[in-house]
């Protein structure tokens, strides 16, 4: 049935362009634009602006090739991400009881060590020359760092040692363990840059893992 | 999330090498940031377009780029194999834009209610043209009515999905798409 003095409402229109209009509603509205020019010319309208705006809007943007300056902080961020969750000072962590500092911190130590496992050299293993010339100057600084902070943490170990008397068993174990999956991390870490000294990953993870490390200590000994 | 793939948010150029980023998609799932640049180079000027269109700004989209794919690798557990990878990263990159549009009026006072429309359609003067003319009549739609307008229009999302990803009600998504069109020939001239 058409009615030609009561045009079609906004919703038919627009639901006729887009194809969305409900199966009821189909035979009526087909059969009102049909007659109605203006109602036909509207829903034409709309065909129109749609397909218009599609046709620009797919287009490839031009700006592509800039954006590859983008994946350097993404990877940053992403390495970061990494050791967020080891929560070194990236909350106030005094007034959490020890023992959930010490479960974090296993929680972290094993996903350093994860994440570590899984980082790829950043060359072929098969390159022989590359394992046989590692850049002096990046394993001297990532020697120069590892001394400062196995300084620090040697004091800080130091300083635990007279605590540990007082200690509860649980709470002395778990931080045990926990320094000896960092420790582990650690080496892994050193031997991982050993073989891929150019790898800016691993010397970043290297370095978040001491980090952590003297983090611990600061921890356990502030407990 | 297993709806279907919207029409035309397949990312099809970069499926089309799907076997290598796939492999890429994979290995990234299990750790692997290296892989994560292959699936990056295939999908980052989509991407970019999407925040592009969303917002209208450059620094901001390339900013936005950067938090879709950081989001992305810390979500990667979340993919499963058998959904389309792009539409998994397209879906979730509209939510981070949207995020963003919603805490920038949060913190944007001066900004235009839903339900009101900036300047009038021909009140600059000048003459729009193709995609520049598109941009530019876009960037004068209230965020609600262009985030629509662009889900539905443009990115094929329908409305109930609209509805899901941006928490308003199908009904206000439909009135808003319909608003942005009549803005939009108004401006376009269409
Ligand atoms: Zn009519």
């Amino acid at each position: 049935m058409t009615d030609q003095t009561t045009h079609l409402t906004e919703d038919d229109r627009q639901s006729a362009a887009d194809g969305t209009l409900p199966v009821e509603r189909r035979a009526d509205v087909e059969a009102h634009l049909a007659d109605c020019d203006a109602c036909a010319a509207d829903v034409a309208r709309i065909t129109e602006l749609m397909k218009r705006t599609r046709d620009a809007m797919l287009a490839p943007p031009s700006e592509t090739a800039s954006l590859d300056d983008l994946w350097s902080p993404i990877r940053a961020r992403i390495e970061a991400s990494k050791v967020v969750s080891l929560g070194t000072g990236a909350r106030p962590s005094n007034s959490r009881p020890l023992i959930s500092l010490i479960v974090g911190g296993i929680a972290a130590a094993l996903l350093l060590t994860a994440v570590m496992l899984r980082v790829r050299p950043s060359e072929p293993r098969t390159s022989a020359t590359a394992q046989a010339t590692p850049d002096t100057s990046v394993l001297r600084a990532v020697s120069d760092s590892a001394t400062a902070y196995e300084a620090e943490a040697q004091i800080l170990l130091d300083r635990l040692e007279i605590q540990r008397a007082t200690m509860r068993p649980e709470a002395r174990a778990a931080i045990d363990r926990n320094l000896h999956t960092v420790d582990v991390a650690i080496a892994e870490l050193k031997d991982a840059i050993a073989r891929d000294p150019n790898n800016p990953a691993l010397r970043q993870l290297l370095a978040t893992s001491y980090r952590q490390k003297v983090e611990l200590l600061k921890r356990a000994n502030a407990s | 999330m297993n709806a279907r793939a919207p029409e035309s948010s397949r990312i099809t150029s970069a499926e089309s090498d799907s076997a290598r980023v796939g492999d890429a998609v994979r290995r990234a799932r299990q750790g692997d940031v290296g892989a994560f640049e292959i699936v990056y180079r295939a999908y980052a000027a989509r991407m970019y377009a999407l925040c592009r269109r969303m917002t209208g700004d450059d620094a901001q989209s390339r900013d936005l780029v950067q938090d879709v794919f950081v989001r992305a690798w810390e979500r990667l557990t979340t993919f499963r194999e058998q959904s389309a990878f792009g539409t998994w990263l397209y879906r979730l990159g509209v939510n981070v834009v949207l995020e963003q549009l919603r805490s920038r009026k949060r913190d944007d006072t001066r900004h235009t209610d839903a339900g009101e429309w900036i300047a009038g359609p021909g009140s600059m003067g000048d003459r729009l043209d193709a995609r520049m003319d598109l941009d530019a009549a876009l960037a004068r739609l209230p965020a609600g009515a262009r985030t629509v307008f662009l889900l539905h229009d443009i990115e094929g999302y329908s409305h109930d999905e609209i509805a899901q990803m941006t928490g308003i009600a199908p009904g206000t998504s439909r009135a808003q798409l319909w608003r942005a069109r009549r803005a939009l020939m108004g401006m376009l001239d269409a």
